[in-house]
């Protein structure tokens, strides 16, 4: 009688000790599984849209700017206006049948420009970019009129990696603001169609070492 | 032990200075009390003598008596920021607009940096010290820029103090400042909870109850904190009016201080002073929980990786090329 009841009791001991090292390894592959889910799996789980309209912004983009004709991530954007940023725009004033006197040659055939666009034998010429008959406008390799504040249409023929990245919002960047409408830099706001890499110069500040 | 729990009021003699049965409220009455009494102690801590009894010093009294900016209710908060706009209005002069705005619903901001494109010309540093409020005699900088070898990714192999025509050929440049980490080693660090993270995810600093011990500046693997040994010197006409208590205010001496993504600036919608600044567009920053965002872009398209990831800090700073 003993004996059995002994028997009893080594054996509940058992199921209890047993059953505890289950719970605790439960408790572990659970906690295991917690500690490996990253923030990233959050981010990339966020796919509910944000409206950026709905942000208060206290800061307006001054700069003119125009909307885009291509989509950005379905939606649409704006790019930085580029005509009232050319000096002498419109060219027609000036490319006309009028005829000119010699004296005023240098200044009416561009002679500021400097045209590093291109390298070697790909190195670009004036009607490359512009449309010969219009002066107004620009024109690609297939002959399309393109206008000036819509120049990534033709940057975009030959660099086309960059601007699927600009598109996205890899390359360039945006103006003032993260949130509201999306405005961003045009092409021609950062790089110089006429000498697009920018120029070597010194850093506007240094630093010293750190304590 | 249970009679002591009865009693425990009792056995302070001082304990009719504080209305209330709280800690911060009596020593509070107690100071006061101190001060009234005691001429020697309130020499020890006012410029002049006459001073106790004007507004600076009645502003400053309950400045110091204030709550952690966490505990603080909206009405709190509210009357820190008038103090201290009276208070930068008395002591310098300065029409300050400071605001304890709270973050934005439904955003985590998130940054990321193009190493391909930038270029060197530290732009980013000079618009970050002219829109944080930064000492311009020990030249303090939130971000650093160096200059890399190929082949290279740890920024403690490039030069840091390079000052010369760049981009130099056959070199990159890659910039670091604090990194936001969801799982921050400096907040863990810190032993008077001065520093936290944000529900938007910017680790902040209450600049009030950082006590100076620097054990945050020791525990962050990246170099993001500086410590301000005394406080900022800057041009009056150059300080940036504009702040955030947990942001650019101008920080007592003796504090903490870190990139906060330009909180005065983010909560309101706009870009960091360092992406508006960069001559090259190679900073992105955006709301990592909004699909459509550049910054979703970077991460789902391009090739990013993070600093020291190994450690799991998990950082909202990513590096990507082109």
């Amino acid at each position: 009688m003993v004996k059995t009841l002994l028997v009893g009791h080594v054996m509940t001991r058992i199921c209890k000790f047993i059953s505890m090292i289950a719970l605790f390894f439960a408790f572990f592959v659970a906690h295991a599984d917690a500690s490996q889910k990253s923030f990233l799996d959050e981010i990339k789980g966020a796919d509910a849209t944000f409206d950026n309209r709905s942000v208060p912004v206290t800061k307006q983009v001054t700069e003119e700017s125009v909307l885009a004709k291509e989509p950005y991530q379905g939606g649409s954007f704006r790019v930085l206006a580029r005509k009232k940023m050319i000096g002498r725009y419109k060219c027609s004033s000036c490319h006309t049948e009028k005829p000119t006197t010699v004296n005023r040659g240098l200044e009416l055939t561009h002679g500021d420009v400097y045209l590093t666009h291109g390298r070697g034998e790909q190195a670009l010429s004036c009607i490359d970019c512009h449309r010969d008959e219009e002066r107004d406008y620009l024109e690609d390799k297939k002959g399309r009129k393109i206008d000036f504040d819509h120049s990534y249409q033709l940057c975009g023929q030959c660099h086309f990696r960059q601007k699927r990245d600009w598109l996205g919002g890899a390359h360039g960047k945006r103006a003032e603001n993260w949130a509201g409408d999306r405005v961003i830099f045009n092409c021609t706001t950062c790089h110089n169609p006429h000498s697009p890499r920018f120029e070597k110069r010194f850093p506007a500040t240094y630093s010293v070492p750190l304590d | 032990m249970s009679e002591k729990k009865n009693h425990p009021k009792n056995d302070n003699p001082l304990d009719f200075l504080s209305g209330e049965s709280n800690r911060r409220s009596f020593i509070k009455g107690l100071s006061f009390a101190a001060a009234a009494g005691s001429a020697a102690l309130t020499a020890g801590c006012i410029p002049s003598a006459d001073a106790a009894t004007t507004e600076e010093m009645k502003l400053r009294w309950q400045e110091f008596f204030k709550e952690h900016y966490r505990l603080m209710t909206q009405e709190e908060k509210d009357g820190t920021v008038a103090r201290l706009e009276r208070l930068a209005k008395l002591q310098k002069g300065l029409d300050v607009q400071m605001s304890s705005q709270s973050p934005l619903e439904g955003v985590l901001y998130g940054y990321a940096f193009n190493i391909t494109r930038c270029e060197g010309f530290m732009e980013c540093v000079t618009a970050c010290v002219e829109e944080n409020n930064l000492d311009r005699k020990t030249n303090t900088q939130y971000i650093r820029i160096f200059e890399m070898e190929p082949g290279q990714l740890d920024p403690g192999t490039g030069d840091g103090q390079y000052y010369h025509e760049v981009p130099v050929d056959n070199k990159f440049y890659m910039g670091t400042q604090c990194f936001h980490c969801e799982k921050a080693p400096c907040i863990k660090a810190c032993p008077t909870k001065a520093t936290w993270r944000e529900p938007d995810g910017i680790v902040v600093v209450d600049y009030d109850w950082c006590i100076g011990c620097r054990y945050c500046q020791a525990a962050c693997p990246y170099y993001g904190r500086r410590f301000n040994w005394g406080q900022a010197e800057i041009p009056k006409d150059e300080i940036t009016t504009r702040q955030h208590y947990l942001g650019n205010r101008l920080r007592p001496k003796g504090k903490m201080e870190k990139c906060t993504f330009c909180i005065q600036r983010t909560r309101k919608g706009r870009l960091p002073a360092c992406v508006e600044a960069c001559p090259t567009g190679a900073r992105v920053f955006g709301n990592l929980l909004d699909p459509d965002s550049e910054i979703r872009y970077v991460l789902k398209h391009k090739k990013v990786f993070r600093m020291k990831e190994e450690l799991g800090t998990d950082p909202k700073f990513w590096y990507f090329i082109d």
